[in-house]
């Protein structure tokens, strides 16, 4: 009897271990940011994880380099593991700016009343989704929206389930073709992300697949596309997607300056520089341009209709 | 019996009996109706998810799945990623082991508050029947049902809404289901502790706290901290869960090297999970081992009862392991009370209500209900059938008997090593493999849970073959019974009952479990769930969670009937 009873204060002892290394880190973590209204001098940026996540490493890490040495305060870019996600922490603040989508932007704007989108990449104003069919599928280019009924009865997938250019436009249009998401053999896969729809399509797991145009011409040129097993069948008509959305804190910071200082650093972005054309190229675009709210009007009333907004 | 099993019985119902092995031969015979509607049930639940019904196999996914296991043979060994496993591991580690030492602490103080000892209730003595009494102690348990029904990802999905980034989330999303969890189990240890001695104090005018502490909790402790190592056990698995929805970890490594198809970095995190887990199995099944179950004897006196070196050491390792654990992750609980939480936690709740609820809403979380319920039927049907098959060859002896030859041991360990493998792979991981071959929807997801369960119930079902009362098999073969008959007159009609029991017991889990497979779109009412989170539909997040409590009570209640009628 005596023993067991010996070691109630080693359990006491672990308790107040545990309770006393919590206590310590209280110290080592005063130095991160905890309210919202008290916004440390750095900032946090995001983006949705629409690549493959080593892509977006060498990305965002270069991009928080280069806005770290032009607005002179730490940029801190945290990878995120899905969209909602990307939305979940731009609400709660964890992030200042992120990359957001066209779907994405307008839920996270919905959720952060007075929070902005503000530059877009030149190629974003007049976006396309791509559909690609692995070749054994036989499936062959088609010339109109109409055309994309060839997909019925086919294996397909889209991107990821909250993509703007791999599943909320794709939908649409291929609604307006009759092709509903019943009409595919078996049910419609959501890959995740625009390199997996390729990586899938080519290897054959589905017949065919949808994927944003920037993605697909970026694996075009890295030789990541084979001729021989995948090709592209169809191009949709422009939307606009890609933006970068801005916390209403971020934009009121300073007066308002330093937010016009991110779209000067984005803006300048120049070409001949080379570490400032890798980021670009990154990006798979020429420039950033300045873009607004208003610009995803059509996003928010197709989101409605597939009752992806709520 | 073993320790292990009683403790896991404990979990869902106190322990059947086995003395009635016979059962009641009748036309009503409660077990033949079981059986039946068991049947029938598993039969409707593959058939709504398609089986026998074409189109569930996309024949082109078969080179990812041969491409995947190729990796298995060389794991990405480059010192960049190995140090990237070795930080991911010890994260895993330190989610689990603060996640276990926060719900045995929750576990503790519950336990006793939720205890019928506590209230005075349930007593044949006529002390404590009072309305009041019973009423307290009812609420109090039943206020444990809530936490419980939530699964941890959904705690964590939840939480990451109130605190951000934190780590905090991943310790909470563990700590508080397991807490919950763990007060109903220490509860029932405590009310099943021989009571003289607090009786005795009691009656002399001391007080509650005073006769728990120096009357009950001492002969109750062996017990509850030999539970306390099984959650730890079941906290690794789900802290690798966590991590897949970005609490970081190895489970976050494994989906972003699974996102970019890199087949050779997911074996080394593939290995370094089977390494941990493999270990925390270890651990506390030596401490659960039968030979130690001295412990679970404790009115007698015992004048010589051993200082346990090994319990003692392990209890030392696992306080060091919880203070490395906080350092790492760099906690910080002040997060909790922050003016952040608190503001989101509100918006949250006005967010929430009313909930108004359409009749065509009501109609897609009945739908659902439906197939959330099929989803776990299918899995455990599937798990069961393989792990019974599996257990005999996984067991190291078959009741305790004869030595075993090298070629069953060999054997054992290669089926340990699948069970091993099969369970340290985290269902989502596994329904995204089956959704490279299978056509998204339900099905993918049940299989994936069927696969994870597998691992689980071979485990605990060998153990119990290695449990088993001998001496049926000894007389039967003293007269002279073959080997096969013996298995089938002395071996299985034992081990039958154990296995239903055990089978019931995953299936409530795997209720529960079914919303972690939803959340990569393999269907039920966790895809549901996935998708009113990505629209903020708060209302609709609300009901949907009510739905899943509800069903986890629904298996809860059935569990309990079949366990009644075949024990």
């Amino acid at each position: 009897m005596r023993n067991p009873i010996r070691r109630i204060p080693a359990l006491l002892c672990i308790l107040a271990l545990f309770l006393g290394a919590c206590s310590g880190g209280d110290t080592d973590a005063s130095d991160t940011e905890e309210g919202i209204d008290n916004s440390a001098e750095g900032i946090s940026i995001g983006a949705i994880p629409d690549q493959a996540p080593e892509k977006l490493q060498r990305l965002y890490g270069a991009v928080s380099e280069y806005l770290t040495a032009e607005l002179g305060v730490p940029v801190d870019y945290v990878p995120v593991t899905d969209y909602t996600a990307a939305v979940g922490l731009f609400k709660v603040g964890d992030l200042d700016m992120v990359w957001f989508g066209g779907l994405t932007g307008v839920q996270a704007r919905l959720q952060v009343e007075g929070s902005q989108a503000i530059l877009q990449r030149d190629i974003d104003e007049n976006f396309h989704s791509v559909f690609i069919a692995n070749t054994a599928s036989g499936l062959t280019p088609v010339d109109d929206v109409e055309g994309l009924s060839a997909l019925k009865g086919k294996r397909f997938t889209f991107g990821s389930e909250s993509s703007t250019s791999g599943r909320l436009m794709p939908q649409y249009f291929l609604g307006q073709a009759g092709v509903r998401q019943a009409d595919f053999q078996g049910e419609p896969g959501f890959s995740g992300s625009h390199d997996k729809t390729a990586e899938l399509v080519q290897a054959g797991s589905f017949e065919a697949g949808v994927l944003n145009e920037q993605v697909w011409k970026a694996r075009q040129d890295a030789g990541q596309v084979d001729d021989s097993k995948v090709i592209e069948i169809f191009r949709t008509p422009a939307y606009h997607d890609y933006h970068w959305i801005a916390r209403p804190d971020l934009i009121e910071r300073d007066g308002g300056e330093f937010v016009e200082r991110v779209k000067e650093a984005f803006t300048n972005l120049d070409p001949a520089d080379p570490d400032q054309k890798e980021i670009l190229d990154l990006f798979g675009a020429n420039g950033f341009i300045e873009t607004e709210n208003d610009n995803y009007a059509e996003i928010e009333q197709i989101g409605r209709e597939l009752g992806l907004i709520s | 019996m073993s320790a292990s099993a009683d403790l896991l019985e404990l979990e869902t119902a106190p322990p059947a009996t086995t003395t009635n092995q016979q059962g009641p031969t009748g036309t009503n015979n409660p077990r033949r109706v079981w059986a039946l509607v068991v049947l029938v049930a598993v039969v409707v639940s593959a058939y709504s998810l398609g089986i026998g019904r074409g189109d569930l196999v996309n024949q082109g996914g078969w080179s990812m799945v041969r491409n995947f296991f190729a990796g298995a043979l060389s794991p990405e060994l480059n010192p960049d990623f190995l140090r990237i496993t070795w930080d991911a591991t010890l994260t895993t580690l330190a989610y689990a082991s603060l996640g276990t030492a926060l719900s045995v602490f929750i576990g503790l103080v519950f336990g006793v508050v939720v205890s019928q000892t506590w209230w005075g209730v349930g007593r044949r003595d006529g002390y404590g029947r009072g309305l009041i009494k019973r009423a307290g102690w009812l609420t109090s348990r039943g206020a444990l049902g809530l936490p419980r029904g939530v699964h941890e990802v959904v705690w964590g999905l939840f939480l990451v809404n109130v605190l951000g980034l934190d780590p905090l989330v991943g310790v909470l999303a563990i700590g508080i289901p397991f807490g919950a969890v763990t007060a109903k189990v220490f509860s029932e240890l405590i009310d099943e502790t021989p009571k003289h001695a607090y009786d005795g104090l009691r009656s002399s005018g001391v007080g509650r706290v005073k006769a728990f502490a120096y009357a009950l909790a001492p002969q109750a402790f062996p017990d509850l901290l030999s539970y306390s190592f099984y959650r730890f056990e079941c906290a690794i698995r789900a802290a690798a869960i966590l991590g897949i929805i970005g609490a970081g970890g190895l489970g976050y490594q494994l989906s972003i090297s699974f996102s970019s198809l890199r087949y050779n970095e997911m074996w080394t995190l593939i290995y370094a999970l089977i390494l941990v887990s493999g270990l925390a199995d270890l651990w506390s099944t030596t401490l659960r081992r039968p030979d130690r179950s001295r412990f679970l004897v404790s009115n007698e006196q015992v004048p010589g009862l051993r200082r346990d070196r090994f319990l003692n050491l392990s209890m030392l390792a696992f306080g060091v392991l919880a203070a490395v654990s906080a350092w790492h992750l760099q906690l910080d609980p002040a997060t909790l009370w922050s003016q952040r939480a608190r503001t989101l936690l509100a918006g949250i709740r006005d967010a929430s209500f009313p909930l108004n609820l359409t009749v065509e809403q009501l109609s897609t979380l009945g739908r659902l209900a439906l197939q959330t319920l099929a989803m776990s039927i299918v899995a455990i049907a599937a798990a069961s059938a393989l792990a019974v098959a599996t257990a005999f060859v996984a067991a190291r002896s078959q009741g305790g008997g004869e030595d075993p030859g090298p070629v069953r041991r060999l054997g054992s360990l290669g089926a340990r090593a699948l069970l091993l493998f099969c369970r340290a792979v985290p269902p989502p991981v596994w329904a995204l493999l089956l959704l490279f071959v299978l056509f998204s929807g339900p099905l993918p997801g049940a299989l994936a849970l069927g696969v994870y369960n597998y691992g689980i119930l071979g485990r605990l079902m060998a153990e119990v073959v290695e449990n088993l009362d001998p001496r049926p098999v000894y007389a039967l073969r003293a007269q002279g019974t073959g080997g096969v008959k013996a298995f089938f007159y002395g071996v299985l009609p034992l081990s039958l009952p154990r296995f239903g029991g055990y089978a019931l017991y995953r299936w409530e889990v795997t209720m529960r479990e079914v919303v972690v497979v939803g959340l990569v779109a393999a269907g039920g009412l966790g895809r549901l769930l996935q998708e009113q989170l990505s629209s903020f539909n708060y209302p609709g997040v609300v009901a949907t969670l009510l739905t899943l409590v509800g069903l986890t009570i629904f298996a809860d209640l059935v569990g309990s009937s079949i366990r009644r009628a075949i024990g």
